[in-house]
């Protein structure tokens, strides 16, 4: 088994920074104070409770439901460098346990988001991620640079993973795209990087190591699995823009595997994603191998549900007598691992 | 005109539910209201308080996997327990899973449900003709509409009361006249006339198959009205989507006012997910239209905004 990633001692290729930067390193979070603050690489969240990327929009909508600060971070909608108008309707839906859908990264483009949401989102109270989406790694490395002049975000997230534009699976498919991609975002900005990679690959653990060789500070698994839902009568795909991205209860042993195959062979942090609708769900990506999590598509249909999980999971520590959410992370053992 | 907030902010409010509310609550009543359509009663006085015409809410089967999401249903009615708002009711058609699903429930059952969500319909003209055109289970939304514009009924906190960043709504000018035009499939399909036999409100209908009322489409009763110098001064519109563009496209001709309630699918009510978006308007050019949620820029917009 893997040593537990409290530090991260791995060196870096890009530790010398040409001009020196005014701002702090370290991003502002609340202060890890509990037995739930966790460290993914260089990023300290005051709790492993997340929100993912495309199920909380850019958390406004959420005021009524939740309380941000109980988060241990939001992760508002994929950015792009410019506007997108996504894809045609209809654009989800539902499967058995599941959600299909193919939203194509609609969003007004990453200077609107700096001058319609990144404010709203800075006084949340709890870590902000942002999530970007570029088409070509210049383009990823751009929005970096761009990002890189406000503070108050805690990490970026890459999205090299959405099933449903072209921009997006080339790279989270490719693990020589999969690092340069990580290495040049790394290199283009202080912040802390999460890659966030599709499962629509041979072997998910290669793409994550990739990853982590080039820098990540984490590796998110998973994104949604490609689909389809069929209008047979139609003779036409449910979906306005045909195949999409699923997600739900319906992946949960799927993004489990992902998370225990990579935890196994790979030295990286890893934020469990798929399927998550209860405490014990967060308990299983746990010991599986995350040391973070990701609320996704119950979001939707239980919109309080990840600040209730913190309070659930500080209990469940507490009842397995951990003084840390690490003293978890990775216990699961197979037959035949002692 | 006494309306707390101007018109526009009220169609196009800023992607936001603030007043919104999600709880678990109980089935109180379930009646056949038609064929495959039934009326579900459920007690959440917090709801009920707040909601105004033309708002939604969405209800889900709580501790099940399958159905997963919430599906949205219209407001149909306020009810009163004590002189103050206790509950919701909300009229649906059976046609996938949850509605099955829900047609099986009865009174105690818990449910969860959220909201209120979207933004109404906007407060009617004051003293002209007020048309409400709904097709199939279109119908829904109207008869608080109805109530509303006849002064039977108030819905909505008073300003005061009211969260910040919701839309208060008391209306104090009515429309002279308002009118139903309700056109289904058939007969059996006819849902809620009793309810809607109220003091003031003229009833028209029709069906596709001539067994009730007109034999034809709803939206031919708008143009007779119209073409026979009974031209309302506003439209209300809900509906099937052929049915609302014709809607759209007759009253664009004859340059009456018109607002539509779409029926998008919906994942999650609120804003979070994007996909119950509809192509709208934002200047002259033919492509000249952005994808906005259904849910928190509608589901009522001014028909000349909306790209069919």
């Amino acid at each position: 088994m893997r040593a537990p990633f409290d530090t991260d001692t791995r060196p870096r290729k890009d530790s010398l920074r040409l001009t020196p930067r005014k701002v702090p390193q370290q991003p502002i979070v609340a202060p890890p104070v509990s037995r739930l603050a966790v460290q993914l690489g260089r990023l300290k969240l005051a709790n492993p409770v997340l929100v993912a990327s495309g199920t909380f929009g850019y958390a406004r909508e959420m005021q009524a439901f939740v309380r941000f600060e109980r988060l241990g971070g939001v992760i508002p909608k994929t950015v792009t460098p410019l506007p997108r108008k996504g894809n045609p309707p209809p654009r989800t839906v539902e499967t058995s346990a599941g959600l299909l859908n193919s939203i194509g990264l609609d969003n007004d483009g990453l200077e609107a988001f700096i001058e319609k949401h990144l404010g709203y989102l800075s006084g949340l109270g709890t870590a902000l991620i942002v999530n970007i989406a570029g088409r070509t790694i210049d383009e990823f490395r751009e929005m970096a640079v761009r990002l890189d002049e406000f503070p108050q975000i805690a990490a970026l997230e890459l999205n090299i993973s959405c099933p449903n534009v072209s921009c997006g699976v080339d790279f989270g498919i490719d693990p020589r795209l999969t690092a340069e991609v990580v290495s040049k975002v790394r290199s283009a900005c202080r912040f802390p990087v999460l890659a966030k990679l599709t499962p629509n690959v041979t072997s998910i653990a290669e793409i994550a190591r990739a990853a982590a060789d080039a820098g990540a500070d984490a590796v998110t698994l998973i994104n949604t699995f490609q689909g389809l839902a069929v209008d047979w009568r139609r003779r036409r795909p449910v979906l306005g823009a045909g195949f999409g991205g699923l997600s739900g209860p319906a992946i949960k042993p799927l993004a489990l595997r992902a998370v225990c195959q990579v935890a196994r062979s790979v030295n990286v942090p890893i934020v469990g994603v798929g399927g998550i609708a209860s405490i014990d769900d967060v308990m299983q990506f746990l010991v599986a191998g995350a040391s973070a999590v990701q609320i996704g598509t119950a979001n939707f249909y239980n919109p309080s549900l990840a600040e209730r999980l913190v309070d659930e999971l500080d209990a469940a520590l507490a009842g397995e007598g951990c003084a840390s959410v690490s003293e978890i992370v990775g216990t699961l053992q197979f037959p035949g691992d002692e | 005109m006494s309306q707390v907030i101007d018109d526009a902010s009220r169609v196009f409010l800023p992607g936001l539910v603030p007043d919104a509310l999600a709880a678990t609550v109980d089935v109180v009543e379930h009646e056949a209201m038609a064929r495959d359509t039934f009326r579900l009663r459920l007690r959440c006085p917090e709801l009920a308080r707040r909601i105004v015409p033309g708002q939604f809410f969405m209800v889900r089967a709580p501790g099940r996997d399958d159905p997963l999401l919430g599906r949205p249903f219209a407001l149909y009615d306020v009810y009163d327990e004590d002189g103050v708002p206790a509950g919701v009711d909300f009229g649906y058609i059976v046609v996938g899973k949850l509605t099955t699903l829900m047609s099986g429930w009865t009174a105690g059952e818990s449910v969860e449900v959220w909201g209120p969500l979207g933004n109404g319909f906007p407060p009617p003209p004051t003293d002209g003709h007020l048309m409400l055109v709904a097709g199939g289970i279109g119908q829904t939304p109207f008869l608080a509409v109805a109530r509303e514009a006849l002064g039977l009924r108030r819905y909505g906190e008073e300003p005061e009361a009211s969260a910040p960043g919701a839309v208060p709504r008391i209306i104090e000018h009515r429309p002279r006249r308002v009118t139903l035009c309700y056109g289904a499939r058939s007969r059996d399909y006819l849902a809620g006339l009793d309810d809607f036999r109220m003091e003031g409100l003229e009833v028209r209908l029709s069906t596709d198959d001539g067994t009730a009322g007109r034999h034809g489409f709803v939206t031919a009763l708008l143009v007779e009205a119209i073409e026979g110098g009974d031209r309302p001064d506003a439209v209300y519109c809900c509906g099937p989507e052929p049915m609302m563009h014709a809607v759209q496209q007759i009253c664009q001709k004859h340059a009456i006012p018109c607002w539509l309630s779409l029926e998008s699918p919906m994942a999650c009510g609120f804003g979070a997910c994007f996909s119950c978006v509809t192509r709208v308007r934002e200047g002259d050019g033919p492509d000249d239209w952005d994808y906005r949620r259904t849910c928190v820029e509608g589901p009522v917009f001014p028909a000349e905004k909306l790209v069919f």
